[in-house]
Order: C-alpha cells, then structure tokens, then sequence
C-alpha cells in the first residue's frame, strides 16, 4: 500500500495521468464513433489533452516554452476545427448523411 | 496542501466524467454541451498551474467561439439521435479501446520512469508576472511562428469561404 | 478565491450579495426604461401602483412567480429548463471580478478576547490579475444560453432567433476585445484595481520623452482613446442585445426570437441575465474610460480619506469606501440611462447591416485604434 504522500502531493505526475486519460477518451471518441462532428470533437479533446501536458511541464520546469506552444496548438487547432466544420457542412449538404462509414469506398 | 489535493481531485472527477459523457452520449448535441463543459474545467485546471492567461485564453477560443460553432452546426442540421452511435463489432471494438489504453499506458510509463535520469538543478519557480514573460518570448524568440500562425490563419479562413462556394455547397453560385 | 477557509467564506458572501444586487437592480432598471420610454413617446408610464409607479415591477414580479409552469412537449427538456439558469451565470460572474470601490484596510482589533488581524476587504468576489481576460472568458459563455433555449424550445422561429443571436454575439465579441486593448497598452496592466489607481491622479502623458502632466485634469481613459470608447460601448450594445441590435428579441420579425416558448419566471430570468449584461457593461465602460470610482482632483482616495481624519482608521477606511462606492454606482447608473436612451431613440438594424457593421466597420477601426496606439507610445516614449 503506498503512502498517502503520493496522493496528497499533487506533482507533475498527477496531471500527466489525468491528460492521458482524457487523450485515450479522445482517441476512443475517433475510433467508435460513426458520426463526423462527434469524431472531431473527439480531436478536440485530444489537442486539449495535450495542452494540459505541455503545461504542465511548463509549470514543472518553470519553463514558459510550453505555454507558447500550448498557444500555437490551440491556435491551430481552432482553425483545423474550422475547416473540418466547412467540409463536413458541405458533404452533408450533398449527401444528406453525416455518418463515416457510408464514406469508406472511393465511388463515384 | 489538502485543500490544493482536494482541488485537482474535484476538477479531475468533472473533467473525467464529463469526458466520457462526451464521448459515449448518443445524441451528438448533448456531446457537444458535455464538451464545453470539459473545457470550462480545463481552464480550471490550467489557473491551477499557475497559467491564468492560458486559462483565460482557453475559456475565450475554445469554449466560447469553438465550441458555439460546433453546437451552432449541429442546431443548423437538427441531426437527430442515431440509432446506432457507435460502430459495429466487439472484437474491432475490444482491440480499438485496447490500444488506446496501450498508449496511454506506455506515455505514463514512460514518463513516470524517467524521472531522475536527467539531472534538473535546483527547483525552478514560475516567474510572477507570467503574461509579460510569456508575451517577451513570444515577440522575440518566436516571431517567426507568431507571423507564421498569421498567415496559416488567413489562408483557413480564405479557404474555409472557398469551400462553401464550390458547386453543391452552401452559397454556391448558380 | 482565498488562501484559507475564512477567506473563501468571506468572498461566498460577497458573491452572493452581489448577486442578489444585481437582481435587485433590475426592477428599478425597469421602471426608469418604462417610465423614461413613455416620456419619450409623450405618453405616461406606469403611475398607478404605488407612489410613481415603483411598485408596478413588485407587482409584475408576482405575476411571473405565480404563472403557469409549462415546458414545449417534443423540446429538450432539460435545455429548456437550464437555459434561462445559464443566462444569468456569465453577467454574476463578471460582476464579481469588477472592483465596485476601493479595498477596506480594517486594522487589527480586540473583540471577545481574540485579536482580529489586519484585513483587506476588498469589494469584488475575487481579485484575479487577470481581470479583463476573465471578464471577457465568461462572457463569451452568454451565447450559450440563446442556443439552448432556442434549441430547447422545438419551435422554428426560435431556432432561428437563436442562431442569429449566437452569430451576432460572436462577432462582436472581436470588436469588443480589441477594442479594450488600446487602454491595456496605455496602462500596461490587466487588473482592474491598477487601471483605477492609474485614473486616479493628474493627466500626465509622454510627450516625444517628456512627461508632461496636466495638473486640473483627471488621467481618464477617454482623453487618450475616444474610439475605443466609441467602440467598446458600441459593441456592448451588440453583446448585450439591446436596440439598435436587437433583431433576435425582434417582435415583428420573429415573433420574439428565442424565448418565444418562455413564460413566467424563466422568461424573467433572461431579462434579468440582459440587464445584469449591461450593468457589466457600464462598469467597464466606467473603470476603463471614465476613472473607476474617482474622480480627481475632487474625490480620489486621498482626499476623501482627509475629510474623515479625525475618526479611526478602520471607520475613516470604510467610510471613504462607501463614499467611493456611491460615486461608483452614480457613474453606472449614468451609463445605465444612457443604454435606455438610445433604445427608445434609434431604429433597429436589419440582420445584414448588423454583421456588415460588425466584421466590415467595427473591426477594422478596431484593428487601427490598436495599431495607431502602439506606434504612438511607442514614438511618443523613447528618449529622443
């Protein structure tokens, strides 16, 4: 039975453990699920995740390299988050069908 | 110390179950609110670690113009809720959730296990203004990325308008 | 929030009578938009129940409490009911960050025996030094409340209220950020206590390296950004619904926008969540333009705390704070009056004028008054 230290203290090991559940539920979300928008909130959540790490070592190593980095993910991930939302507007306008698994064969 | 434990174990119970709210709700407007609410406890957690402009940042971007587009396509589409949200097969889906573990696993593992090879000096602390030091690097050392991300930017939101206008889109021209 | 558990209480408290003063504002706010509107449409206001009217919103109150509870029955329930909730969140929040006067230094005391240290009782929720960012964060989260309930609500017309509420909300909330950044640069701080203090002393500016310092003029925001002001109290009109942006609540248009199924207490709620918005709206008009709660050469920290010299240090702090607080609270309710004016002088704008104005004109003068100020200081302190 470990000491109660490792659970009081909260150090960087809490919040790595915490970002790499909330990234596997991220990756669970793309992997199970069928319909598009749910897949890319699931990337979402997995860009969010990363963002805890990074500063998480930033406050760890009181290095502010991270949160400049947490800066350009969230940047970026606004924009990809923008143009999957675009895309998958305009394929349901065609298709009236959000669902993936109609999209797997190349056709037509 | 205790009260600062029992605050990261609050914050992390919300954002776990909400989590996997988001991501096991059948109807995908109800994962999109689940969603914001996860980023409204990760802004949380980063005040927690002495980010509080990062966490402002993030309540700003994410959880208030992101996540109202996502909930504001999905209200446009009224998509109802699926019959079958998740995909087919329990072996497919046994591996799938396998190998998300195995990752997080070999992360953690990893992670946990190389404490201590590289010798880190004395403690280092955070500074005590964060916003000036973070905006000095950002406007010094990485400027380059800064006009970069500019630029990035730019283009998505000129392609984002080419996409609705191409033929079978939204305001395609006639 | 605190560092110990008597700290959190304290500012619990402090948040919930805060909370309760902004709801208590609202039927005052009420009866002056009501009576102000009928003077201004050469007609009477309310004036029968009670002496003026006053009570007439005590009245209609009752009337909300006391209606028939009743929900849309193919809508989402649970959004239905959280939406009117949400609305008020965003506006206590940002209430709480704002600093209504200045800190109370209570020095330390006997009572029953123990020593009651010195304390700072500051007169906000919470001091974060972050102050705009956060004030900004929450009320980016008002948009949700206008999609919930339209979504909520299984009806056509509301959802298309909501949607065109949510996208005006949005777009200017860029306007209104890069609006205050013209007054960041100047003061150099995000905290709402500093950008007071720094008001609360003679105008002096750099001038090509000098400091040059006006001494009768008070150093108030607006001197250095009238278009930032413009800006801000423009784009706090789009933020917080009101005429000339008022489309979503459009009577002629949308029957009433998003809260068409809303009725009694829930339908209160979001007008209690509007005008808690514009009260947010006027204090930050009033700490970032118009000097917080001073006003030099008259009424600044200093000279109040003079007038009360010969009591203690405790009673004289308090009551220079009180004195403060009332020159606060006369500002806000300037800026209160002025969001009625307008609404019953102007005309409502058409959907299409309203997203033009936002992203074609507010946020290009937006983007200039940032760039302008920076070069600005930046010419005006170096050392020629």
């Amino acid at each position: 039975m470990p000491s109660t230290e490792v659970f009081l203290k909260i150090g960087l090991n809490h919040y790595l453990f915490l970002s790499a559940i909330l990234f596997s539920f991220g990756m669970i979300a793309v992997l199970m699920r069928k319909n598009v928008i749910v897949m890319l909130m699931g990337i979402e959540l997995m860009l969010n995740a990363v963002n805890l790490s990074f500063i998480a070592f930033a406050k760890e190593l009181g290095n502010l390299n991270g949160q400049i980095m947490v800066f350009f993910v969230m940047t970026i991930a606004a924009a990809e988050a923008g143009v999957g939302l675009a895309l998958a507007v305009s394929v349901y306008k065609k298709y009236k069908e959000l669902n993936i698994r109609s999209f797997e064969q190349l056709r037509g | 110390m205790l009260m600062e434990a029992i605050g990261f174990y609050a914050i992390a119970l919300f954002l776990i179950f909400f989590a996997f709210k988001t991501i096991s709700s059948a109807n995908p407007i109800h994962c999109a609110c689940y969603l914001v609410l996860t980023m409204i406890g990760l802004a949380g957690v980063f005040y927690q670690l002495e980010a509080q402009f990062i966490a402002g940042v993030q309540m700003i971007v994410y959880a208030g113009a992101v996540m109202v587009l996502f909930v504001m396509v999905l209200m446009l589409f009224d998509i109802k809720t699926e019959l079958r949200a998740f995909s087919r097969g329990l072996i497919s889906g046994f591996l799938k959730i396998f190998s998300a573990a195995i990752l997080a696993g070999f992360a953690l593992g990893a992670a946990t296990n190389s404490i201590g090879i590289v010798d880190e000096g004395p403690p280092k602390v955070m500074s005590t203004n964060v916003t000036r030091d973070l905006s000095i690097l950002l406007y010094t050392k990485y400027l380059y990325a800064f006009e970069a991300l500019g630029v990035m930017l730019l283009v998505v939101a000129v392609g984002v308008v080419c996409v609705s206008r191409i033929k079978g889109g939204t305001h395609a021209k006639h | 929030m605190g560092n110990d558990v008597f700290e959190i209480t304290v500012n619990f408290i402090k948040m919930v009578v805060i909370f309760l003063m902004m709801v208590q504002l609202v039927p005052l706010l009420v009866w002056v938009e009501r009576r102000a509107c009928a003077y201004m449409q050469n007609r009477f206001g309310p004036n029968r129940v009670g002496p003026l009217g006053l009570t007439q919103l005590l009245a209609d109150a009752v009337k909300f409490i006391t209606k028939e509870e009743f929900a849309p029955g193919n809508g989402n329930k649970f959004m239905f009911y959280a939406a009117p909730v949400i609305a008020l969140i965003p506006a206590t929040l940002a209430l709480n960050a704002i600093p209504l006067s200045i800190p109370i230094n209570v020095a330390s005391f006997e009572w029953l025996g123990h020593t009651w240290g010195p304390y700072i009782f500051k007169f906000q929720g919470y001091d974060f030094n972050i102050g705009i960012v956060f004030v900004l964060a929450v009320s980016s989260l008002a948009a949700y409340s206008l999609l919930l309930a339209g979504y909520g609500s299984a009806n056509k017309f509301a959802m298309y209220g909501a949607l065109r509420a949510s996208a005006q909300t949005i777009s200017y909330e860029l306007a209104m950020g890069l609006s205050l950044v013209g007054i960041l640069l100047l003061f150099n701080t995000f905290s709402f206590s500093e950008i007071v203090t720094a008001q609360s002393g003679p105008l002096s500016f750099y001038f090509f390296g000098k400091v040059i310092t006006v001494a009768s003029v008070p150093n108030w925001g607006i001197i250095y950004q009238p278009v930032g002001a413009v800006l801000l109290m423009a784009a706090m009109f789009a933020e917080t619904n009101r005429l000339p942006f008022d489309l979503p609540e459009a009577e002629g248009e949308l029957v009433a926008g998003y809260h068409t199924e809303y009725g009694g207490i829930k339908m209160n709620m979001f007008y209690i969540g509007e005008y808690g918005h514009m009260l947010v709206a006027s204090a930050l008009m009033v700490i970032f333009y118009f000097g917080g709660c001073t006003i030099y050469p008259w009424l600044t920290p200093d000279t109040v705390n003079a007038w009360f010299a010969n009591y203690g240090g405790t009673t004289a702090s308090i009551l220079t704070a009180f004195v403060l607080f009332a020159v606060m609270m006369a500002k806000i309710l300037f800026f209160l009056w002025f969001f009625v004016w307008v609404r019953w002088t102007l005309p409502r704008f058409r959907y299409d004028q309203l997203m033009d104005l936002g992203w074609k004109t507010m946020l290009p003068w937006a983007l200039g008054n940032t760039i302008v100020t920076a070069v600005v200081i930046f010419i005006m302190r170096t050392k020629w």
